[in-house]
């Protein structure tokens, strides 16, 4: 299991809401270190996809974005979660939920058999 | 919810895109740097820690590129591009796309313009009613088979018997005079039963309509009246208060009870009424007798049958025909062998649509014909300029343009140019429609054209489709053309189009002779028709129509009896024959060739057994004495009316010769006994020769002249003949001044010359013929226009060969005769196929006929012409002429060039 993985789609979405539900208003640059970290730097993540997948969030009305300055004085955008962003969240992640449940029950008897 | 959020976000995007591209790359930059950083704080080198930052991000250009993709809808932008350059090329070749688009233009709005009239009258015939579909005519059959209208008495009986039907009305067109005496205005209106509005399902607009009780056939008890929407925003100022106003129809006064929905224009499509009198009022208003309200003979009501939901048009008639056979039994006295039979409304023979029907079929094939030759011309031009540009799409291949894109790119072109044809052409639709009603004959029918000429919904949607189509078929060549192309022969050959690729020059080859094709079609179409209507001008109609004048009167509007009606025209007809230029003065019922039906009488001759089931009503005219001499109608034999023969005089009659063949051959008809109107005894006094009644195609059908003192009765129509020595407009005032001289509340109605008033006869072949020379011609230019373009591409790129030729040693006259010849080779072919496809329309064609309102016969539009060579031959000298010289003029320039510029050209 050395090998990092591929950010696949439609997790980053939610890896990114859940980040800024956490931590609050963050800058690309942090959000994508904080998404490597968190995943134990088991992800590979092309830090350029990240902005696609953050204007997509923004165009739906889930975070939404303004300039400010950073932890070191640099001048970034920063993004945050708006409420709409929340309820997504909560329903992502509880259909997330569901569907590694259910991919569980699949896997865990083939391992015990 | 939130993906159309997105949308419409993206949309917004593609207007200010520059300023989120700005912002993007701020963003980038800030992350590149804090990246850069970080590395800094780690240990790395500055330039190390931006060249790792980098890599993390995966490429700057395609983090961007990624970005603005998302950021609006790459497929629109593209498809704004493609816009934005056809715009620019056809900025660039202007008189390419004025060309294209004026043709376009044509074509989509004479087709647009056909069709609004189609759907108005064949398949909208009706406005303002509800479920339309389940409207039918009825129309009662003679035993010769002809439609005619249905008499009260059968109406009567209709609607209490067919059980298949949710309600039959009847209604009678007329005109009545609206106001006091003396400022009366003639108004159309009709003289419907009481169900009328019931059955066609008309709401009022104001009021209410007629009332159930109001449906009795009690004589003059329903002193009602509804009016249209728009007689009563022009008359009433759309007053509110207008209903339970007395209005004065005939110097009788009546009640507005109601007004009725604006879309509602009465039971004739195409036509509007403004006024509607229950039938039951006629006997007030005309001063009809009573006893001819009861009369099975009066066959003079339009019938209109709502069928049951479920009930087919089949069914309802096998009924209907059940119930004549019985009603012709019961009532064997009036109506032996007499039908009935139903249809839907666009079939009936009575009314405008009748006249409409035939050309309007054919107009339909004629635009479509226009259509296909404007598609081939743009197609033509499209494919010329694809030619030109194939460097340019080469070039663009090159540069990694999908191929997919470049055809999109060509067909883009093709939509811009037919969506700005098909706007202009559009925008002249209305304009066109409102011509139908010089489709019409003149005088009162062409007042009454009331048609939406807006182009509705179906009528949008059609051009559309035929934007479509257009845009396709003149989109497609190119565009496959264009993904054809071979990019290294393209960008290594130069464009030497010697070899121009076979492929393009048999599609060119194939198009010139379509062009030619079609161009033949429309051209002997013109001049079939014209042909036919020249042919039947110069029939003999059998009477003298010139230097008379014919007038028409609405007596019974003005409130005259039988006795005032007949003192008036024996007062007007003494002054008028003292009056100085006129030499003549005569009145009758019917007018010959006219627009009015024309009446027959059932008579029994003495001496002459009908067979069984003969058909023995018989065409007739109701004439003052002068009659016959005034129309130079010659009597073969026997005396004229006179004075004498007036109403205590004994019945007199006058037969024309096909009356003598059929009842007396071989005998003398002078002094025979005929019996008509109800056991009255005329004896034959003389033979007027044949001469047309009914339509100049006519052959000569049996028909007979009453005196008119003697037969004239108060329903009876009052046509006025001058005859004048010079033009019969000079009489026209002395009419007016003598007739106001009797009585000032009489006005002449409908004054023209008898030779135009009688054109009115020839009216559905003038229009045939019209409109077929108006859309032949415009067939013709955009052919010529077409063969022109094309030829003048064919020989363009010929170029370089005629000037190898030339450099080899062949001469200016003999390169010309080279391209001459091949480009008569083409037409040749293309006028062969014409040929054929011609002479199989002109046979289709000729089996349309149209019918007469005054006989619902059908006649037939275009003579026996069908296959006159001359036509043909002429046509496709013309053409011959045409393509050659679309060939010489540049074959000419393409020699005339010196050889070595010639070789250079590329």
């Amino acid at each position: 299991m050395g090998e990092k993985t591929d950010v696949w789609q439609g997790t980053l979405a939610l890896m990114v809401l859940r980040t800024l539900e956490t931590l609050g208003p963050l800058h690309g640059y942090g959000l994508a270190r904080r998404i490597e970290q968190t995943s134990g730097d088991l992800l590979q993540l092309n830090y350029g996809t990240l902005y696609p997948a953050l204007l997509k969030l923004e165009q739906e009305g889930s975070i939404r974005s303004r300039w400010g300055v950073s932890e070191n004085n640099r001048r970034a955008k920063f993004y945050e979660l708006t409420k709409a962003g929340q309820r997504q969240l909560k329903k992502a992640a509880a259909e997330w939920e569901q569907t590694t449940a259910i991919l569980a029950r699949f896997l865990t008897p083939a391992e015990e058999a | 919810m939130r993906q159309l959020r997105a949308l419409l976000l993206r949309l917004c995007c593609l207007f200010h895109s520059r300023r989120s591209e700005d912002e993007f790359e701020a963003e980038l930059e800030s992350h590149v740097a804090m990246d850069t950083d970080d590395g800094i704080r780690a240990g790395l080198t500055p330039a190390e820690a931006r060249r790792q930052a980098l890599i993390r991000l995966g490429g700057a250009e395609q983090a961007r590129q990624a970005h603005r993709e998302r950021r609006t809808l790459p497929w629109l932008e593209s498809l704004f591009q493609d816009l934005r350059y056809s715009l620019r090329m056809m900025a660039r070749n202007r008189a390419f796309t004025a060309v294209a688009v004026l043709t376009l233009a044509i074509g989509i709005g004479a087709s647009a313009t056909a069709f609004t009239w189609i759907d108005a009258v064949l398949l909208h015939p009706l406005s303002g009613v509800a479920e339309p579909g389940r409207l039918v005519a009825v129309e009662s059959v003679t035993p010769n088979g002809e439609w005619v209208p249905n008499s009260y008495p059968d109406y009567v009986d209709f609607r209490i018997h067919l059980k298949l039907l949710d309600g039959i009305a009847v209604t009678h067109p007329a005109t009545f005079s609206v106001g006091n005496p003396d400022h009366a205005e003639r108004v159309w209106g009709e003289l419907v039963s009481g169900n009328f509005f019931t059955v066609l399902g008309v709401k009022p607009e104001r009021g209410r309509l007629f009332l159930p009780a109001e449906s009795g056939d009690a004589q003059g008890a329903y002193p009602v009246a509804v009016i249209s929407d728009r007689y009563w925003r022009s008359h009433y100022a759309a007053d509110p208060g207008v209903v339970g106003r007395t209005i004065r129809i005939n110097q009788h006064e009546l009640t507005i009870v109601g007004v009725a929905a604006p879309a509602f224009h009465g039971s004739l499509p195409v036509t509007a009424f403004d006024l509607w009198v229950p039938y039951m009022e006629q006997a007030v208003l005309s001063g009809v007798q009573p006893w001819m309200l009861r009369d099975r003979h009066d066959r003079n009501m339009l019938g209109i049958a709502r069928l049951k939901p479920g009930v087919t048009v089949d069914q309802a008639r096998q009924e209907l025909e059940a119930l004549a056979r019985r009603m012709a039994v019961a009532n064997a006295d009036v109506s032996e062998g007499m039908s009935a039979t139903m249809m839907p409304l666009w079939k009936s023979p009575h009314g405008p649509q009748g006249l409409l029907v035939g050309p309007l079929r054919i107009l339909m094939g004629v635009c479509v014909l226009v259509l296909l030759i404007v598609c081939a011309n743009v197609a033509n031009l499209q494919l010329a300029r694809a030619t030109v540009r194939e460097k340019e799409f080469s070039a663009r291949l090159a540069l990694g343009a999908g191929r997919a894109r470049l055809a999109r790119q060509v067909l883009t072109e093709s939509l811009m140019l037919t969506v700005a044809g098909a706007v202009l052409g559009v925008a002249a639709t209305p304009w066109m429609s409102s011509a139908l009603k010089f489709l019409m004959p003149p005088g009162p029918m062409q007042l009454l054209v009331a048609m939406d000429t807006r182009p509705s919904l179906p009528v949008l949607a059609f051009t559309v489709g035929l934007c479509l189509f257009a845009a396709l078929v003149a989109g497609l060549a190119p565009a496959l053309q264009v993904g054809r192309l071979n990019l290294s022969v393209k960008l290594n050959g130069g464009g030497r189009s010697g070899a121009a690729g076979r492929g393009r020059n048999r599609l060119c080859s194939v198009l010139v002779a379509s062009e030619v094709a079609l161009a033949l079609v429309a051209l002997v179409g013109a001049g079939l028709f014209a042909r036919g209507f020249e042919t039947s001008l110069h029939i003999d109609p059998g009477f003298d129509p010139d230097h008379v004048l014919l007038g028409q009167f609405y007596l019974n509007t003005s409130g005259y009896n039988l006795q005032q009606r007949k003192e008036f025209c024996r007062r007007l007809a003494e002054r008028m024959t003292a009056a100085p230029g006129v030499t003549n003065v005569a009145y009758s019922d019917g007018v010959p060739l006219g627009f009015e039906p024309s009446w027959w009488e059932e008579l029994r001759i003495e001496g002459y057994a009908p067979r069984p089931n003969e058909n023995m009503n018989i065409f007739r005219n109701v004439v003052s004495p002068g009659y016959l001499d005034l129309l130079h109608i010659p009597l073969v034999e026997g005396r004229n009316f006179t004075e004498q023969d007036n109403e205590d005089a004994p019945g007199a009659i006058i037969v024309n010769q096909a009356f003598v063949r059929r009842f007396f051959p071989g005998r003398d008809p002078i002094g025979q006994r005929v019996n008509g109107w109800g056991n009255h005894w005329f004896r034959i006094i003389g033979v007027a020769k044949d001469s047309k009644y009914h339509y100049l195609s006519e052959s000569a059908p049996p028909y007979f002249y009453v005196p008119f003192r003697q037969i004239y009765r108060e329903d009876m129509n009052l046509a006025f003949y001058v005859r004048a020595q010079g033009d019969p407009e000079n009489v026209l005032s002395t009419l007016r001044a003598q007739t106001r001289a009797i009585d000032p509340n009489v006005t002449v109605f409908d004054a023209v010359p008898l030779k135009e008033f009688i054109g009115a006869s020839l009216y559905p072949q003038k229009v045939a013929a019209s409109l077929m020379a108006v859309l032949g011609g415009i067939a013709v230019l955009l052919a010529a226009v077409g063969l022109y373009s094309v030829m003048a591409y064919w020989v363009a790129q010929r170029t370089q060969e005629i000037g190898v030729r030339m450099a080899l040693g062949a001469q200016p006259a003999d390169v010309l005769r080279m391209v001459v010849w091949q480009g008569l080779k083409l037409t040749a072919g293309g006028l062969i196929a014409g040929a054929l496809l011609a002479l199989a329309l002109a046979r289709a064609v000729s089996a349309i006929s149209f019918t007469n309102s005054a006989m619902g016969v059908g006649a037939k539009l275009m003579g026996d012409a069908g296959a006159d060579p001359l036509i043909f031959a002429a046509a496709a000298v013309f053409l011959s002429v045409l393509a050659a010289l679309a060939a010489y003029i540049p074959a000419r320039r393409a020699a005339s060039i010196d050889p070595m510029q010639a070789l250079r050209t590329e």
